[in-house]
């Protein structure tokens, strides 16, 4: 069990990254999301111990992070949103070195190891190739492997498929998936489909504060009948964005295919109703944070205004 | 946007955002700085009067300004210009905005280009801000304060050295970093650079030019000298051209030089193209590495598989069965440093700095210079001692940058967070990294080491050196001082590398220690042991005993330093950026509170290094560089020297001394008695003796106890009856004291020792015996220090007192020395006594002939006798031994001849330990330093271990037997004379080639040394101003040999003889004119030699000759050369022209080992006689083809610019 209380860190500025928040992250997956800028990142780097918080408190089993840093590195594995690695290594001797230092062991032996981890985010073929000539989705791939290697009771990935295609991002939700079975994993990305495949819990950060802690199909379920699909000429899209509350609109064939968020009332021309995704939950809790309210909401920690978040008001 | 807007957008951006670096407002500061400091007028071509009123060159004329610009832009912008330039393109590589720009229709090459020529612009901008600063203050504010060393106000005086010199600099020094970062694209190279730049230059270029270089190798060097001062030196100011000349004349350079300055800035502007092209060609590559840098790490990598198609692979996680067990301390450091080790491998760096590091280690040793130009024995002693301090000092600017680069490596790649979240602990991180980069130092050592081995054996095997490799030097050398320099120095820079977390702030502050220590040592004041962490210059090795002068505070030192290391390791490991900080919890931890029990719980650390602190300042400050020595030898000063000085002291006619020495403990027992015999025609109330520290001391006086009166260590007698004219009073005295008391305050040499490894005392001070009088000299300093005496023309007149020495007659000695029986002393005389009881030895000198002086000198010696003769020295110094004892006997022999029969029974030489790096005649009892002599290295061209014997064995005569008079003109006849005798000596022994050759060498020095407008004549020669001391040794020592040729050899000797003999003894001492006086009733032309007299010791002249116009043709079966000489210096003198073919001298000499003329040679000569400003035609008619025309062929005439006078077909 992951534990964060009354979290605060200010940059120098002053800009307050982390309002005071508070968080439990049980065994498992537990999903982050929130727009550039909220602070998942930094508390990212204060559960990795990498960076001091001004207040606060960070526990992992048990033990005080903050206090010693040291504690959790022994159980960590870390993914971190922007990295690189010694540009003359190999692939190979890049995992290996980061093996030996995590001292990682394995039957087979290290060297059969990083070549098996290598295989399992499909990087085999490039083991050989220097670091610096890997391209930015093998070198995400690489970051993935150290962070899977070992058996970490924490796991701690920042924007892990950003830059990968999609057959390499199914592929690292199955790596994931089976790592979370009997440890805490921490995953936070602005990717709302990673979330909705892996997390069977999520927080939603939003200006250095939780908006919402809930589950996926709670925060769909809370928007059930209150969304709406439909196409819209390119001249009516004005006036529908003014009347409505417009949580998507996508340019598909030449029409704008806009889905809106309309808890009472008849919907417009043409729209039917849809099911609620995870995405639109996301979206109306990151317009209504913008608006000066929550959007929508669940359980979640003392900042979040649970109930009103789903009777935010369209901005007509 | 056409090609010329692009690249002047990048420039002016460049140029912008150079204003806003601070580096470049520092130079400017630093520069504005100087131009404050050097617009003063205290920093001139040495030439002028140093007299008070004398007529001095100006701070604003082309040669000042050129050397001060030279001097200015290599020591302190080029090494700012390097960093900003080479750091350019890795700034932006680093901020990853080169994409950005390359999105647009910029192109690499005008990037490039954009981005050099704003780096220049601003660089040359600030630079003419210091010599239009410099013209400010000189010519409107006229900071030096006077307008004696300012001149009239000409632009051209400051912008032409800097097109000359500071141009070509500019834009070789922005030129090759800049390529070398576009290259490589790490800041090492760009950092290293203008270092090694400096050190090439510096310790080469500029500092290296002996004597025996050739002509075409200097001038080889003048034009790759990139600073350009070594032409400036070499052709303007090494020989003093005087004021007029340096205040007036026009700069012209030589069409050689512009050319050198032209490519220099060819050299600078094609290495931008170079990095052009291949910043262009990665840029288009995606940003690759270059080729050449491909290739060279090209090794064992394997070879890229082609990308394989998408495999979806069953195999799970759990499959793999991994554990995790956090690595123990030791392994983690070793993956670190096995890391660490393979990185620097891989690093182009390395192969440029290694390398580097090499060439000045070694260059330090095979370019080392001894006395009179000589080259030095490369004894494994020598040879570790010599590199201590260059490998020290590159070494940590190695360590310095590596241990940075590698702290900072994560952080560069941008993998310092997987890498932070890693459990191997920070210790174990930190050592790791120190350890990979401590096994470059230990590589760069071994290979120097390795070096050594080869250098030291090749001289061994093929060039005759009876010197063999030991590694013992090596050990306690660089074992016992580099070592802990370096581990101290990587615990110092990863703990400030760990607290301020910034490459350049630590990159500041490192060469900001290192330079201030080195200057602080160089410069002599306030680098005590304590703070001397570089142990720089705090080595003077011997073979007779390492570290028995400094041992203890070296150790001390040491031991400090090393303590220092576990409390920067932990405060390494407690500050290094693993977790980034937070401001706050910063600014919390900060607070006095918390700051204070943090300090408390470092003190247990921090306490070893305090206590070794305090012991070296403590027991440093009371030893014998404390104040408290200082201020006895001021009180001494104050109390006395308006009474006491010059006053008239009776002649000591017997010396008797008893000495008890223990080595170990630096102490000696004296117990002696002193008869004073009154030789003057005054009765004396009251006598002054001087007596050093030592307390208590028990006085008698005619053989009774006696208190006499204490004024601060000058002890007045008052005998109860006045002495009176040919009187004597015998006044006893015993004590026994420690010889340089407690330990040393910083790392200084000494005269005078008593140590395990030798012992060296002279009579000259009150270093060991009581000295009769008041002694002038004592508590003198800046402060308190007179004018020079003005003498009268006539000062000779009458009685004129010693130079050195007590005064008054000559007197006996006798000196019963007692030490440890391993121990050989010697003193003055003979030996007649010598007995072992109980382990100690005593033996007993005593003089058969009087002597003005005495010494005792002893050590742990082998002996070479000869004939009359005997050389001590240390077992393992017998290199040099057989030439030194055949100098020996050949001078006491030939200078018997010559001068004057010498009186006493045995001469000899006697070795200490180099602490003191001077030989010094005392009558019969010359003591030599182990660098001297012992470890000279006979060349071809000269026997430098017989040319030191003969000049010191010379002061038998010219100093102990003949003590000149205290006047001007009074040291050369000590000190010319030797030189003099020298000559006559190696033509006697050697023949013809070694005394040229030696006179060459003093020649040089003289032209090299000679401050032509502080230069008076010999006779009025004093020793107080620049430029005297060539003129007291190599231009006396010349003119003598001249006298010589103008008198006839046996008709000066004959005169030298009769003025030996009528002056020993006499109360009168004689000086230059006395000799002059004698030698006149020799001359056989008397004309000739008051001619001769004239110019050469009553007026300053010497001749400086220039060919011209020469042709050689064939008329019937002979060659005729014509051509024309002018004598373009002074002085009147006779000199032989000649058309000379083949080479002079034989290899082989004839049996007798004197020199022999090749079989091939031939000359024809004429004679030409010019006096100062004229020319004359020349005609020489030979038998033979000549190859070429000099002057002088038997190097008779003192001349400046011999290596010039030479023409060649």
């Amino acid at each position: 069990m992951l534990e964060l209380r009354n979290l605060v860190k200010v940059y120098p500025g002053p800009v307050a990254a982390l309002q005071g928040v508070s968080l439990e992250v049980p065994r498992g997956m537990f999903g982050l999301l929130g727009p550039n800028g909220a602070g998942k990142t930094t508390l990212m780097r204060i559960v990795a111990g990498l960076l001091e918080p001004t207040s606060g408190t960070v526990h992992f089993n048990g033990e005080d992070i903050v206090a010693d840093p040291r504690r959790i590195r022994r159980q960590l594995g870390y993914l971190p949103q922007d990295f690189g690695f010694y540009p003359h290594l190999t692939g190979e001797s890049m995992l290996r070195f980061l093996l030996v230092l995590k001292g990682v062991e394995a039957p087979q032996g290290q060297k059969r190891l990083a070549a098996e981890l290598l295989d399992r985010v499909n990087l085999s073929h490039a083991a050989g190739r220097k670091v610096k000539g890997y391209s930015g989705g093998m070198r995400q791939r690489l970051g993935i492997a150290q962070a899977l290697a070992g058996d970490p009771k924490l796991l701690v990935v920042d924007e892990p498929t950003a830059g990968l295609d999609p057959e390499e991002r199914l592929r690292f939700y199955r790596l994931l998936a089976e790592l979370a079975e009997d440890r805490t994993v921490l995953l936070s990305t602005h990717i709302v489909d990673d979330i909705s495949v892996l997390c069977p819990r999520v927080a939603i950060m939003y200006e250095g504060r939780f908006v919402a802690d809930t589950t996926p199909s709670e925060a769909r379920g809370r928007l059930a009948g209150t969304i709406y699909q439909g196409a819209v000429a390119k001249d009516d899209l004005a006036r529908i964005d003014r009347d409505y509350r417009v949580t998507q609109a996508i340019l598909i064939e030449g029409r704008n295919q806009v889905r809106i968020h309309l808890p009472e009332g008849a919907p417009p021309d043409g729209f039917e109703a849809a099911e609620p995704t995870l995405e639109d939950a996301y979206l109306l809790l990151a317009q209504g944070n913008a608006n000066g309210s929550n959007g929508t909401g669940g359980e979640g920690d003392g900042d979040v205004d649970d109930d009103a978040a789903v009777e935010a008001n369209p901005r007509s | 946007m056409n090609l010329f807007t692009r690249l002047w957008e990048v420039t002016r951006r460049e140029f912008l955002a150079g204003l806003r670096r601070p580096s470049n407002w520092v130079l400017l500061v630093l520069l504005g700085l100087m131009a404050l400091g050097l617009s003063d007028g205290l920093v001139t071509v040495s030439s002028g009067e140093s007299g008070v009123g004398g007529e001095r060159p100006h701070i604003t004329s082309v040669f000042n300004q050129s050397m001060i610009q030279t001097i200015v832009m290599l020591v302190l912008a080029a090494w700012f210009l390097a960093i900003s330039s080479g750091m350019v393109v890795i700034r932006d590589l680093e901020l990853q905005v080169v994409e950005v720009f390359h999105s647009t229709r910029l192109t690499a090459r005008e990037y490039v280009w954009g981005k050099f020529a704003g780096t220049v612009a601003l660089f040359l901008a600030i630079w003419l801000l210091f010599p239009g600063l410099s013209m400010f203050l000189i010519h409107v504010v006229e900071a030096s304060g006077g307008s004696q060393t300012i001149g009239d106000f000409a632009l051209g005086n400051y912008l032409f050295p800097t097109l000359l010199f500071g141009l070509p600099q500019i834009l070789f020094f922005a030129g090759i970093p800049f390529f070398l970062g576009t290259w490589t694209r790490r800041p090492i190279p760009v950092f290293a650079f203008p270092l090694a730049a400096l050190l090439v230059t510096l310790s080469f270029f500029v500092g290296w030019s002996p004597s025996w270089l050739s002509p075409e190798v200097n001038r080889t060097l003048m034009l790759l000298d990139p600073s350009g001062f070594r032409w400036l030196n070499e052709t303007f100011l090494k020989v003093d051209r005087g004021v007029e000349f340096y205040n007036t004349a026009p700069l012209r350079p030589d069409l050689g030089f512009v050319f050198s300055r032209v490519a220099l800035a060819v050299a600078g502007l094609a290495a931008v193209a170079g990095a052009a092209g291949t910043y262009a060609r990665r840029t288009l590559a995606g940003g690759a590495e270059s080729r050449i840098l491909r290739r060279f790490r090209r090794r064992r990598a394997q070879p890229a598989a082609p990308a394989s198609p998408t495999t979806e692979s069953k195999a799970t996680l759990s499959d793999l069965a991994m554990t995790t067990r956090p690595l123990g301390f030791r392994k983690a450091a070793g993956v670190i440093a096995r890391s660490e080790i393979r990185d620097l491998v891989v690093r182009p760096g390395m192969y440029l700095f290694v390398p580097l590091i090499l060439y000045m280690a070694f260059a330090s040793t095979l370019l080392a210079i001894g006395p009179f130009n000589s080259r030095i024995l490369l004894t494994p002693g020598a040879v570790a001692d010599r590199q201590l301090n260059t490998l020290n000092l590159l070494i940590c600017f190695l360590l310095l940058f590596y241990t940075v680069e590698s702290l900072h490596k994560e952080r560069s790649c941008r993998m310092h967070e997987i890498f932070s979240a890693t459990p191997v602990g920070t210790g174990a991180v930190l050592l790791g990294k120190s350890l990979g980069n401590s096994a470059m130092a230990a590589f760069i050592l071994l290979a120097a080491l390795l070096g050594d081995v080869v250098i030291i054996s090749y001289q061994q095997l093929f060039a005759g050196s009876p010197v063999g490799f030991d590694v013992v030097p090596f050990i306690a050398t660089w074992g016992g001082v580099l070592l802990p320099t370096f581990i101290f120095w990587t615990a110092l820079v990863t703990a400030l590398f760990s607290l301020f977390r910034s490459r350049y702030v630590v990159y500041g502050l490192g060469f900001g220690l290192i330079i201030h220590t080195v200057f602080s040592v160089q410069t002599g004041e306030s680098m005590t042991w304590a703070a001397n962490w570089l142990a720089w210059d705090a080595v003077d090795w011997s073979d007779m005993g390492a570290f028995t002068l400094h041992g203890t505070p070296l150790l001390l030192n040491r031991l400090l330093y090393l303590s220092l290391v576990p409390l920067l390791v932990v405060l390494s490991v407690k500050w290094f950026g693993r977790q980034d900080f937070d401001a706050m919890g910063i600014l919390h931890r900060i607070h006095p509170k918390p700051l204070l029990l943090g300090t408390l719980r470092l003190l247990p650390l921090a306490a070893p290094a305090i206590i070794l602190a305090s012991i070296l300042g403590i027991k440093g400050e009371s030893g014998y560089q404390g104040d408290a020595a200082d201020d006895w030898a001021e009180d001494y000063w104050k109390k006395n020297s308006a009474t006491w000085t010059d006053f008239p002291m009776p002649s000591v006619s017997h010396v008797d001394l008893d000495l008890d020495f223990e080595p170990r403990e630096r102490s000696v027992a004296v117990k002696g008695e002193y008869t004073f015999f009154n030789h003057r025609d005054r009765a004396y109330e009251k006598l002054p003796v001087t007596a050093g520290p030592w307390d208590p001391i028990e006085w008698t006086m005619r053989g009774e106890a006696y208190e006499p009166d204490d004024r601060a260590n000058l002890f007045v007698f008052t005998p109860g009856e006045p002495l009176g004219p040919g009187d004597t009073l015998t006044i006893g005295f015993s004590y026994d004291f420690v010889f340089m008391e407690g330990i040393s305050k910083r790392p200084e040499g000494a005269g005078q020792f008593i140590l395990e490894s030798g012992i060296v005392l002279t009579a000259f001070d009150p270093t060991f015996a009581p000295v009769p009088g008041y002694l002038p000299g004592i508590g003198v300093d800046d402060d308190n220090s007179a004018e020079p005496r003005d003498y009268e023309d006539d000062f000779h007149l009458g009685e004129t007192e010693p130079l050195f020495g007590w005064g008054g007659a000559p007197f006996t000695v006798r000196t019963r020395i007692t030490t440890p029986v391993e121990y050989t002393a010697n003193g003055v005389g003979q030996l007649i006594g010598d007995e072992v009881v109980d382990g100690r030895r005593t033996v007993v000198w005593e003089t058969e002939h009087p002597v003005s002086l005495f010494n005792v000198v002893a050590g742990k010696y082998a002996v070479i006798e000869g004939d009359g003769t005997a050389i001590y020295h240390h077992p393992r110094h017998d290199y040099n031994v057989e030439e030194m004892s055949a100098a020996l006997d050949a001078a006491r022999r030939y200078y018997s001849e010559w001068f004057y029969p010498f009186p006493w029974n045995l001469l000899k030489i006697s070795e200490f330990p180099a602490y003191a790096g001077y030989a010094q005649g005392f009558p019969t009892n010359i003591t030599f330093s182990e660098g001297i002599g012992f470890l000279a290295r006979s060349d071809p061209l000269s026997h430098v271990a017989f040319m030191v014997v003969a000049h010191e064995a010379a002061h038998q005569w010219w100093g102990n037997l003949l003590t000149p008079g205290d006047g001007p003109g009074g040291n050369i006849l000590s000190e010319g004379m030797s030189h003099y005798a020298t000559k006559l000596l190696h033509e006697q022994v050697y023949g013809d080639r070694y005394r040229m050759e030696f006179s060459k060498r003093i020649e040089e020095s003289y032209g090299d040394r000679r401050y032509v407008d502080s230069e008076r004549a010999m006779v009025r020669t004093d020793g107080s101003r620049s430029g005297d001391g060539t003129v007291t040794y190599d231009k006396g020592g010349w003119v003598m040999w001249m006298l010589q040729q103008e008198m006839g050899r046996d008709n000066i000797l004959a005169g030298l003889r009769a003025f030996i003999a009528k002056y020993n003894p006499d109360p009168d001492y004689p000086v230059i004119q006395d000799m002059l006086a004698v030698l006149r009733g020799f001359a056989p032309d008397t004309t000739g030699f008051d001619d001769f007299a004239a110019q050469w010791f009553h007026d300053v002249v010497v001749p400086e000759y220039e060919f011209s116009d020469v042709t050689k043709t064939r008329e019937g079966e002979e060659w005729v050369v014509r051509g024309m000489v002018e004598n373009v210096g002074t002085g009147w003198m006779r000199v032989e022209v000649g058309a000379v073919a083949g080479e002079r001298w034989s290899d082989e000499g004839d049996d007798a080992g004197r020199t022999v003329v090749a079989e091939g040679y031939r000359d024809a000569r004429t004679a030409v006689e010019l006096g100062g400003g004229e020319a004359a035609g020349f005609v020489i008619r030979a038998g033979f083809e000549p190859e070429r025309v000099v002057i002088d062929p038997d190097v008779l005439v003192l001349q400046l610019n011999r290596e010039a006078a030479v023409f060649e077909w």
